[in-house]
């Protein structure tokens, strides 16, 4: 009796066992569908300039990696499928060379979602096939909230869009002047005016000395109105003595640092590129002699600008959003480090830039959203990206999630943005950065490396 | 604040710009005048000399301020190939043929060098002097810009030297004037063209070089070069030497003051507005005269 209900055990066990290993290696999963096919990402990126490769680069590392994963699982198709990636050169990605090629990606190579765009003219332009043929885009570059808020713009604003469906589809994945000038203004007020009162007997009464030095368009005037508000909101104790524009095409900015000088500043807010920003420090300290606290922002967290500036950036500060040449036994983050050594590794070397790490998370952030939403129906990725919560990646997350709800549902992320003082190395000949501020971000209890201090030869300005 | 030091330095450091444009200008005249010729892609040939200086000082680690030398001589070989086996070809042809050649070479030339250096990675020619500067009356000038001045006045001396005290450059101003008649009393027109371009991108090579000491560059630099150069030589006068010279420190001056005393927005507004008051008043440009 015994010796027959254990053969019976026996037998329903081995049968349950072979059930589950059967179920295991997916044997009573439906077949694939013969429909799948490879998901098309459209890369918009500029070849003709060193952010759009830096994009490009960027995507086929992540695309590489989720490749040789097995690709993208696809529920509808019951199957993983792989990622094809189109590049969509928009040339200098200027405002007149990006819908051209984006139409031809969403027509002709029917891209099933959009990457990339570096300039906020380029991409006004470029999202406008993708907001007309609901196309998701996932933004990485563009540093004006613009390419989110064209439906909220007065109706007379040639650039308001009314087609609030089609906006829904741009999700903006990048940091904007907004997210990078209230870092600054409050590093300057944290760190800056305590120095500066400390080392010369300043009266605390005294208010930073700011002047603002911008590019002519609509991101440099951009920083320089929004830094303002965020001093007067913040209540902040810097006072802006001075601001100056340059046109886009100068190549010397003299006679704006010769006006900026005699308004005797404590620092400089600059707002330009990486070759601008350098050209101008190097002009302001060996040229003019403004020896002053110079800031530059993240787009300038790119290798060429540390090798322009050279030694003349010594001490002077960066604001950025991710560490790509950090100095340190272990990185802030670990999916950093891995990310910066695969693209090196990859590209023989090549550091990465700034951009490019937004492209890298934002092809993360649509594998996510394909999977949850089981189709390449691009309503349904829409939503699924709508929904997405995924844990912080390379950029650094208020909430330390990736969520492009912000409340305001205009499809954007809450970044932290951070302050890096450049040090030069005489020995290696380089120069490195070392984080100032802030002391700790969200999910890094220690963040600051080194506290800030003023660079030699420094002269504040008028008491 | 606008301060009378303040307007010096301005005008000091409009005066060093308007050198190299005056350089380009000069360069982009000689040619015109002796062969008639515009080429559009003169700025392209800035950007080849300011490349070839930084790769002759970063390989040789040679004085940037004498891969100058370099610069002129390479580019001027580039200048001889570029006539001998492009503009030739079309001479004598519809105006329109050479236009759209030089047109195209400004494509050709960018995109070699994209694919020889990254896109619109900037670099510059580090100079030795590139921290030292000196105050004269209370004026900030660094030395880079002062001996860029005087690189030019050397160059220009020597290029009125050599047109007016050389067989070739009596052939040179002979053709010039009438090329018909010159090739009639034995002149090799032929070879004075290739001279004549030789000298023309040798001078806008020495003025990439001095380009590439002051200011960042990359391959895409060649464009606002161009303009500023033609805008120069029209102001001066088309085919006129002591033109170019005025016409680019003019431009120079007005930029860098234009921007001190207005603002950055104002600066090729001002400069060009320039322009359009001396065609008004002198359509012919400053030193320009009637043509036939």
């Amino acid at each position: 009796m015994n010796n027959r209900i254990l053969g019976i055990l026996a037998i329903v066990i081995i049968i349950a066992a072979a059930f589950v290993a059967l179920w295991q290696f997916n044997v009573f999963a439906p077949a694939p569908s013969a429909e799948a096919r490879k998901i098309k990402i459209g890369i918009v990126a500029g070849m003709q300039t060193v952010e759009g490769k830096d994009i490009d680069r960027a995507a086929s590392l992540a695309i590489d990696e989720i490749n040789a994963q097995g690709g993208v699982w696809v529920e509808e198709w019951h199957t993983k499928v792989l990622i094809d990636p189109i590049l969509v050169d928009t040339v200098d990605d200027g405002a007149g060379s990006t819908a051209g090629p984006v139409t031809r990606a969403i027509k002709d190579d029917q891209v099933d979602v959009l990457i990339g765009g570096a300039t906020t003219g380029g991409t006004l332009n470029g999202q406008i096939p993708a907001i007309n043929d609901r196309v998701p885009f996932i933004i990485t570059g563009a540093s004006l909230n613009l390419v989110t808020r064209r439906g909220s713009l007065p109706v007379d604003n040639p650039l308001r869009i009314n087609d609030t469906v089609g906006m829904s589809y741009m999700f903006h994945y990048c940091t904007t002047i907004s997210d990078y000038s209230q870092t600054v203004a409050h590093f300057l007020a944290d760190s800056v005016k305590p120095k500066l009162d400390s080392e010369y007997s300043f009266d605390s009464s005294r208010k930073l000395r700011l002047a603002v030095l911008h590019r002519d368009d609509g991101y440099g005037r951009g920083v320089r109105d929004v830094t303002s508000t965020i001093i007067a909101n913040d209540n902040l104790p810097i006072e802006v003595v001075a601001t100056a524009a340059y046109a886009p095409t100068a190549t010397t900015y003299q006679p704006q640092l010769i006006t900026i000088k005699d308004s005797n500043p404590d620092a400089v807010y600059i707002a330009g590129f990486t070759a601008d920003t350098a050209e101008i420090i190097k002009e302001g300290i060996n040229d003019v002699g403004l020896k002053s606290l110079y800031i530059a922002v993240e787009i300038c967290e790119d290798p060429q600008f540390y090798t322009l500036l050279g030694a003349t950036g010594d001490k002077q500060i960066l604001e950025s959003k991710i560490a790509t040449q950090w100095q340190g036994n272990t990185w802030y983050l670990p999916q950093v480090g891995t990310y910066v050594e695969s693209y090196k590794q990859k590209y023989n070397g090549i550091v990465p830039g700034m951009l490019g790490a937004d492209t890298y998370d934002a092809v993360y952030i649509t594998k996510n959203a394909i999977e949850r939403a089981g189709t390449l129906n691009k309503e349904k990725v829409r939503d699924a990206l709508e929904t997405t919560d995924m844990p912080q990646s390379l950029l650094i997350m208020e909430n330390q999630r990736i969520t492009f709800s912000t409340g305001t549902n205009y499809h954007e992320i809450l970044p932290k943005t951070f302050i890096e003082q450049l040090i030069w190395n005489s020995a290696a000949g380089e120069l490195k950065p070392s984080v100032v501020y802030p002391t700790s971000m969200p999910g890094i209890s220690s963040f600051k490396q080194s506290d800030f201090v003023l660079p030699s030869g420094y002269e504040p300005g008028s008491p | 604040m606008i301060t009378p030091a303040g307007l010096a330095e301005a005008v000091l450091w409009g005066v060093a710009n308007g050198c190299i444009y005056i350089l380009l200008a000069t360069g982009l005249n000689v040619i015109f005048g002796v062969m008639k010729l515009v080429n559009f892609a003169h700025g392209q040939l800035l950007m080849a000399g300011a490349f070839i200086a930084y790769e002759t000082t970063k390989l040789t680690g040679l004085n940037p301020y004498l891969s100058i030398l370099v610069s002129m001589g390479s580019v001027a070989l580039i200048g001889i190939a570029l006539e001998k086996f492009a503009f030739r070809r079309v001479r004598g042809t519809e105006k329109l043929n050479e236009i759209f050649i030089s047109l195209g070479l400004i494509y050709l030339f960018e995109n070699l060098a994209t694919l020889l250096w990254e896109p619109n990675y900037n670099i510059q020619i580090e100079s030795p002097l590139a921290e030292l500067n000196l105050t004269i009356g209370g004026v900030l000038i660094d030395y880079d810009r002062l001996l860029a001045m005087v690189i030019v006045v050397v160059i220009l001396v020597a290029l009125v030297l050599l047109t007016k005290k050389t067989k070739i450059g009596l052939a040179m101003r002979a053709t010039s004037q009438k090329s018909e008649a010159s090739m009639l009393m034995g002149i090799n027109i032929g070879k004075v063209y290739i001279f004549t371009f030789a000298v023309g991108a040798a001078l806008a090579g020495a003025a990439g070089a001095l380009y590439g000491i002051l200011f960042n560059f990359n391959p895409l630099i060649g464009a606002l070069p161009t303009i500023k150069a033609f805008a120069i030589i029209i102001l001066g006068g088309l085919g006129s030497i002591p033109g170019a010279v005025i016409g680019g420190l003019l431009y120079g001056i007005a930029e860098n003051t234009a921007v001190y005393l207005l603002g950055g927005i104002w600066q090729d507004a001002i400069a060009f507005a320039l322009l359009i008051v001396v065609l008004i008043i002198r359509p012919t440009g400053l030193f320009g005269e009637k043509g036939d």
